[in-house]
């Protein structure tokens, strides 16, 4: 299986090993990448919940999204960085998480619904005005609110596979 | 410290019924740690909103106060559903974090945290941008306040004493 192949490569380069020893470095990837996450979803779940006219209703739409899509983007830049590292301390163990592989299926159609919302509905954003918001942007931002909350329990599962202390 | 201790408070949380049924379920575990986190993605995604606004990072022409006062109700929201599903993933392991220092350091930062949102963060939303220097203040000392909850409350998981 190619994929299991490619992990098992992962887990034996020299960063893989570094940073399973390192007593320090998979706690403060973990803090880091969880803190991250939080703050990326948290401001992801702002511009879903104005889609869905539940939030800051009084704030343009597109003018939210100008605010805080490309924060939103450089903070999952970091995430991707972190989390591949954590990933890279443990490819095999990774590879046999049934949470991870759900993460990385969930974190996929969240990106394909980002993709497909900015490049259908969101471009006649600006001349929704103070109307209502179309039921495809609504659909959007009730897909995109879900997707993320099953992302962060998908992260936080990983961390009760087999082969973790539960503490 | 001799003779006084909160110990056997913790002691007996953590043998009450509900305490023992969180404990001897790792799905009930599971789902409080997930939720608890959900709850802090609420409350740092709408405070950051608000702290970014003060620091000048907002929304063109909208006010601190009017994104505030538009996002309270899920300030709120993520606050309560943290003190909801927080107590009953502390009783299930009170010991524990009895003797971490994590959770004291936590505890302490929450409170102060909690306090300085309702007068001091409340009062600067509210002033802004009249305080321009100060608000900025606020803000820096708001989310420094936040983060450092969240940190501590990872430190509980990381520095466990075996």
């Amino acid at each position: 299986m190619f994929l299991l192949s490619l992990c098992q490569w992962v887990d034996r380069t020299p960063l893989s090993a570094m940073l399973r020893q390192s007593n320090w470095a998979f706690p403060a990837l973990d803090t880091v990448h969880t803190l991250g996450i939080v703050l990326v979803a948290g401001a992801i779940m702002l511009v879903d919940l104005r889609l869905l006219g539940l939030a800051l209703r009084s704030v343009p739409i597109t003018d939210l999204v100008a605010r805080i899509v490309p924060a939103t983007l450089g903070g999952f830049g970091l995430m991707l960085v972190t989390g591949g590292l954590l990933f890279a301390s443990e490819a095999v163990k990774m590879y046999e998480s049934p949470a991870f592989r759900i993460k990385v299926v969930l974190l996929a159609l969240a990106g394909l619904n980002a993709l497909i919302f900015h490049r259908t509905i969101y471009r006649d954003a600006a001349r929704w005005g103070s109307a209502a918001v179309p039921a495809q942007a609504r659909l959007a931002g009730l897909l995109s609110l879900a997707l993320w909350i099953a992302i962060i329990a998908a992260g936080r599962a990983i961390a009760y596979g087999p082969g973790y202390d539960l503490g | 410290m001799a003779g006084w201790s909160l110990l056997p408070a913790f002691e007996w949380l953590q043998h009450t019924d509900l305490a023992e049924t969180i404990r001897h379920s790792a799905a009930l575990i599971a789902t409080l740690e997930i939720v608890h986190l959900l709850g802090l993605t609420l409350l740092l995604g709408t405070i950051m909103m608000i702290d970014f606004t003060l620091l000048g990072w907002g929304i063109g022409r909208f006010p601190a106060s009017k994104i505030a006062i538009e996002l309270n109700g899920w300030t709120v929201a993520g606050l309560a559903i943290m003190l909801i599903s927080g107590p009953l993933i502390l009783i299930s392991e009170a010991v524990k974090c009895y003797r971490s220092p994590a959770f004291w350091i936590k505890m302490t930062l929450l409170a102060l945290a909690i306090a300085y949102h309702f007068t001091i963060h409340r009062k600067a939303v509210l002033a802004e941008p009249a305080l321009r220097g100060n608000v900025k203040l606020a803000a820096s000392v708001s989310l420094a306040l936040w983060i450092a909850v969240a940190l501590a409350g990872k430190g509980i998981a990381i520095f466990q004493s075996s």
